[in-house]
């Protein structure tokens, strides 16, 4: 960026088809074959939720799952990922409904300025999806690529294990995720 | 995703087995908000102040809005109100403003450290296919800057460029790949001129500074601000000298690393508005420069505040890229979208000051501090910023807790060829503070007594007054220190420890909101104002400018309007983006929007609290201060049975008027010294916090790694609590990365090596600590609901804590920050050299006999608690001096009882010859001042 001369390292490159599945909806965009992920999920496909934070793979708000596994969408070559199933921040949630994930990170103050969430949301539910009963170092090794400025990760991975015992449906975790959710001020009949 | 799930929001499954809950459901029952209902939730009396009847404890005493207080959400533990939209990443920052036919802008920087800019040709780029807009330094002459006073940047080079990175030109194309090529195509000629890089020589006078200040210039060197303050009487200290501590610090440059790198959005309206979209802290210095800028009245421009992907200071200066938006876009009749990479966020910098602090602290046979002297050299970098500010800030923030027998500040800040340093949260104190927490536990290693100790009997009480003169009202101080002792079992640790683990100690202090916030005018504007408005449905829509940083303050806003009003949170909502809507807020900075903020917003919810209660008073026949709002009914003291439904009331009070609206506002009284530069640093109100820090040491290696943190922070009271918890832990990360890991690298051409997370080290999850935060609940008497800040103060004491935890664990003090392997490693070969050692392992570590000082410490801070409790709960409400403890009346002024005690902002010739590094700026004269001046 800072520089006087132009040396162009890359060839001008073709546009060609790029599809994917995409949060369950299969996509068929037009990209240069040398485009990021992260660019054509963000610019071609809608997902503004995937965040950039470094475009160098150093702060993993960029992390999507590709085939059931956390990868940096801002490393990984669109082409070589043609055809994949792609799960972006944008579908964890059944339309409205959130997933516990989500859920945990909210009301556990998981997420601060929240523009490392998406990333850190991916990371750990790709965890919670293999091992619903992790220990501390193993969530802390499942989000140690991911950077969080605000929050000091302590509440993140305070939330990652409420989200866990979701996700093994101890009963207790799940009455209170609903109850943190059921209307605060429950009213009698209206007469 | 689960597929087996029937995506029909609320078919009879408010619960989902999976867990998942659906969203937007709440049992209102039609219409809408609760009618005339014979039940209703019950008051919460766990959140109801004990003073009024409930079972809050009040350890600190009333406040006087306690009776407001409904057991609605102050207190309670609540999810930010906007963390939906950010866990589902419908959360829109700056880059994810996406307008219709937008083009890519990019700016071109300069490749030199210091140049003069003789021309720009961007007729190649213009010509380029698919660039529409391209713009230079000509197209925006004005200057602007985030202070009045020191308005010295451009939206682009106008003559000279000041630092690698500084914007020379920008072009605006229809995809980023034509913008960077044109880009590429701008020819640039420049002179290269002698930069400088090292402080140091900013202090000497040079041909060409980097900036001219004209008739107020200093000399023809770099400095672009100097302080000096002395309170009390340097020569009457040597005397009674028991130990003198003496440390020289070097701190180097530290970056916010926010998540989220700049970006903005610009867009001229059809009507010839301008539409700013941008992650901003302080919307209102962005709009004020923008209008200055780009010519235009502030009311053609709207400025929109995106969702702020951090701050931490680092987004409240208003920026260049966001006028050459704008100019772009004006140019190209079309919206332009400038992000930045993680680079660019390097170059644009306003991170922490590198400082040069030397700190010499003298305490007395009684083990009081005899005094305090800062010398403080920072480098400002290529521009001013908020380098006034910072300058005072180094000093005065320094002082208190503490009572002290004299104070003396030396500051120079000087501009130098780097990216501009600005202000970060915790701004100017943190550096010093650590210096005088660890020269703290120096004078108390001297006198054989525990550091702990030394501090408890040497604080200020509350409702005191600094040696500054800055105005304390509540005060959790010494709670604080006590908590943390007992937490951590500090008595079977200290000094108790093996080689490589050791604990230490450090606190902080810091404002509350400034109390002369920069652009203001006593007379005319409050510091901050909320707008209520009510209509007929019953939700509430609270308008404040008040930026939402991650920090949660829509959140602290909205709960003290429900509150009040005793409705559900998710009856009340907070528009806060843009300055169309938005009353004027002075911005997120200086933590001052929860204590401002809420205040105005209380003001605004008992004027309709009024209202309401009038209403209902009339339809119920009542007077009514007999009435009580609870759980959007309204109903007669004695008797819960007889009363209205809240939107009954509400009807009846809208009957004339339509909706109801309110305004509230805030200001801060009246308070602070006379003297130049009295006002820097006045809050009303200040934080104070303590940690304790547990470190392990490699002594092979030198690595570090802190294990445990104990955190307790006074911030009146946690509004709410998990975001408080938030905030201590997130402070005490990022104080971890400056004491540890971070750093910006300026090689030996002065070139930033770092500009990247990849060198630049932010500390992971392996790295953090176990962090223990401690809420402390003084109840400010002025502050909403008895709260204070909680977003700067807890990153002060983290760095002091780990600087002493260090040199209990293996007896070497680094003074040089931050403490990297390499640093501490050639610490530890150096002492055993001196010891003649060849293992590490066999290094001492320090040991503490208690000298009979320590029994005295402990009688006094023992009276000193019983005296701050009585001041606290204002059983005791005499004044109280800075000084009291050294002797003097606390009614009288000290210099009216003390003729050797001054207060002075200049040095006088005699003091001339024995400054310090960065008061020998003081041996320069001011250009009007010299013979021949220009
Ligand atoms: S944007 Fe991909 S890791 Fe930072
Ligand atoms: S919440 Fe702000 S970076 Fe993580």
């Amino acid at each position: 960026m800072v520089g006087e001369d132009f040396v162009s390292m890359i060839p001008a490159a073709q546009s060609e088809i790029w599809y994917g599945e995409v949060n369950g909806q299969t996509k068929e965009v037009i990209a240069k074959s040398n485009s990021i992920l992260l660019d054509v999920l963000r610019d071609k496909t809608g997902c503004l939720g995937v965040k950039r934070g470094c475009d160098m793979g150093t702060c993993g708000c960029c992390t999507v799952m590709i085939d059931g596994e956390p990868r940096l969408s801002c490393l990984t070559m669109a082409h070589d990922v043609s055809g994949s199933k792609i799960t972006t921040v944008e579908g964890l949630s059944d339309g409205s409904h959130l997933a516990p994930i989500q859920q945990c990170f909210a009301d556990h103050g998981g997420s601060q300025c929240g523009f490392c969430t998406p990333g850190f949301l991916i990371a750990s539910q790709a965890l919670l999806e293999k091992n619903p009963n992790p220990t501390e170092q193993q969530i802390a090794c499942a989000i140690e690529g991911n950077l969080c400025r605000c929050t000091g990760y302590q509440q993140i991975v305070q939330s990652i294990q409420a989200a866990a015992a979701i996700h093994r449906g101890d009963a207790e975790a799940v009455a209170s995720n609903n109850a943190a959710h059921a209307d605060p001020h429950p009213s009698g009949p209206e007469i | 995703m689960s597929k087996d799930y029937v995506q029909q929001a609320g078919m009879n499954k408010d619960v989902r087995v999976d867990g998942k809950r659906v969203a937007g459901k709440m049992r209102f029952n039609p219409p809408g908000s609760g009618g005339s209902r014979p039940e209703m939730a019950e008051r919460d009396m766990e959140f109801i102040p004990e003073l009024e009847g409930g079972n809050e404890a009040q350890p600190a005493g009333g406040h006087f809005q306690d009776k407001y207080r409904t057991g609605t959400t102050v207190g309670k533990r609540t999810p930010l109100v906007d963390a939906n939209a950010k866990v589902t990443g419908q959360a829109w920052y700056g880059d994810d403003v996406r307008l219709a036919n937008e083009l890519i802008g990019r700016i071109i920087r300069s490749p030199y450290h210091y140049a003069r800019v003789k021309s720009v040709d961007t007729s190649e780029a213009e010509k380029l296919p698919g660039v529409i807009a391209v713009s230079t330094g000509v197209d925006a002459p004005s200057q602007f800057g985030v202070l009045p006073v020191t308005k010295d940047e451009h939206a682009m080079a106008v003559e000279k460029v000041r630092h690698v990175g500084d914007l020379v030109a920008c072009v605006a194309a229809v995809d980023e790949e034509t913008a960077r090529h044109a880009a590429r195509l701008i020819k640039i000629e420049y002179e290269v001129l002698d930069p400088v890089h090292d402080p140091k020589k900013g202090l000497l006078d040079v041909d060409e500074p980097i900036h001219w200040r004209g008739p107020y210039h200093i000399g023809s060197t770099n400095v672009q601000k100097r302080v000096f303050q002395e309170f009390g009487d340097r020569g009457s200290l040597e005397d009674t000298t028991q130990a003198f501590h003496n440390g020289k610090w070097k701190f180097m440059g530290v970056n916010h690393g926010f998540t989220e790198p700049h970006a903005v959005v610009a867009h001229w309206d059809p009507n010839g508005r301008l539409q700013l979209y941008t992650p901003q802290q302080v919307p209102h210095y962005a709009h004020r420069a923008l209008s200055t800028v780009l010519e235009v009245p502030m009311h053609q421009i709207n400025v929109i505040r995106t969702f702020v992907g951090g701050g931490f200071g680092g987004k409240s200066d208003p920026f260049p890229h966001e006028m050459c938006a704008a100019i772009l876009a004006r140019k190209a009749g079309r919206p332009v979208r400038i992000t930045f990479d993680r680079e660019e966020v390097f170059w644009v910098n306003r991170g922490r000051h590198p400082s040069h602090i030397e700190v010499k602290i003298n305490a007395n046979d009684e083990a009081k501090i005899s005094g305090f002297e800062i010398d403080a050299l920072i480098d400002g970098g290529g521009f001013a910023s908020f380098g006034h500010v910072t300058s005072y800030y180094n000093g005065v923030l320094a002082t208190a807790p503490y009572e002290l027998g004299s104070f003396h500040y030396t500051g120079a800040r000087v501009w130098t060829n780097k990216p501009a340093s600005g202000a970060m949260r915790g701004h100017g104190a943190v550096n010093t503070r650590c210096a005088i927490e660890v020269g703290l536990d120096d004078i108390a290693e001297k006198l054989k007594v525990d550091p702990v100790d030394l501090r408890l009997a040497n604080l200020l009480p509350p409702h005191s007054k600094t040696i500054t003169g800055f105005r304390i009202t509540s005060n959790g101080m010494r709670q604080a220190l006590e908590r943390v002792r007992e937490g951590s079992n500090w008595s079977e640790k200290f000094r108790k420890l093996p080689l490589g683990k050791g604990i230490g100690i450090g606190c902080g202090f810091f404002i509350s909101g400034s109390g002369l916030p920069i652009h203001w005018d006593p007379h005319n504007f409050p510091h901050a104002t909320v707008h209520l408005q009510i209509d007929m449905d019953g939700g509430v829509t609270v308008h404040t400018g008040a930026a939402d940083i991650g920090q949660g303050s829509s959140t602290a806003v909205a709960q003290v309007v429900a509150e009040v009003l005793a409705l559900p949170l998710e009856m009340v909502h907070v528009r806060s983006h843009e300055s169309d809507t938005s009353p004027v807020d002075l911005g997120s900075y200086s933590s001052r929007v929860t204590f401002m903020n809420a205040n105005a917003a209380i003001g605004a919810a008992l004027e309709i609290r009024e209202k309401l209660l009038n209403a209902a008073g009339e339809i119920l026949d009542v007077e009514p201060e007999k009435l009580v709002l609870n759980d959007r009914r309204i109903y007669v003291k004695r008797d819960p049975t007889i009363g209205v439904s809240y939107l009954d009331a509400l009807h009846k009070s809208q009957e004339d008027i339509g909706a109801l609206i309110a305004s509230g506002a805030y200001r801060t009284p009246p308070m602070g010294g006379i003297h130049k530069g009295a006002a820097a640093g006045l809050a009303p109100a200040y934080s104070f916090s303590a940690y304790v820090a547990e470190v392990d040491v490699d002594v092979d290696t030198g690595q570090i790694k802190c294990t445990n943190v104990w955190a307790a922070h006074d911030c009146g009271k946690a509004l709410n609590p998990l975001a408080v918890e938030g905030q201590i832990i997130g402070s005490c990360h990022m104080g971890l990365g400056q004491v540890l890991s971070e750093q910006m690298v300026y090689g030996r051409t002065g070139h930033l090596q770092n500009p990247n997370f990849l060198e630049y080290k932010i500390p992971s999850v392996h790295e953090m600590p176990n962090v223990t935060p401690i809420i402390i609940e003084s109840c400010d008497p002025e502050g909403p609901f008895g709260a204070k800040e909680a977003g700067e103060g807890p990153l002060l004491p983290i760095l002091p804590a780990v600087v002493n935890a260090v040199y209990d664990a293996i007896g070497v003090r680094i003074n040089d920050l931050p403490l990297t392997p390499d640093k501490v490693w050639a610490a530890i070969s150096k002492k055993m050299k001196k010891l003649k050692l060849d293992d590490p392992r066999d290094l001492p570590v320090p040991t503490l006999d208690f000298s009979e000082l320590q029994k005295k410490l402990e009688e006094r801070s023992n009276e000193h608690r019983l005296r701050d409790s009585r001041r606290q709960r204002m059983e005791d409400t005499g004044p109280y001096l800075n000084g009291v403890l050294f002797g003097l009346d606390p009614t009288l002024p000290p210099e009216e009882q003390d003729e050797t005690w001054k207060i002075s902002v200049k040095p006088d010739s005699s003091q001339l010859d024995n400054l310090g590094l960065a008061g020998s700026a003081w041996t320069k004269k001011e250009q009007r001042h010299m013979a021949g001046g220009k």
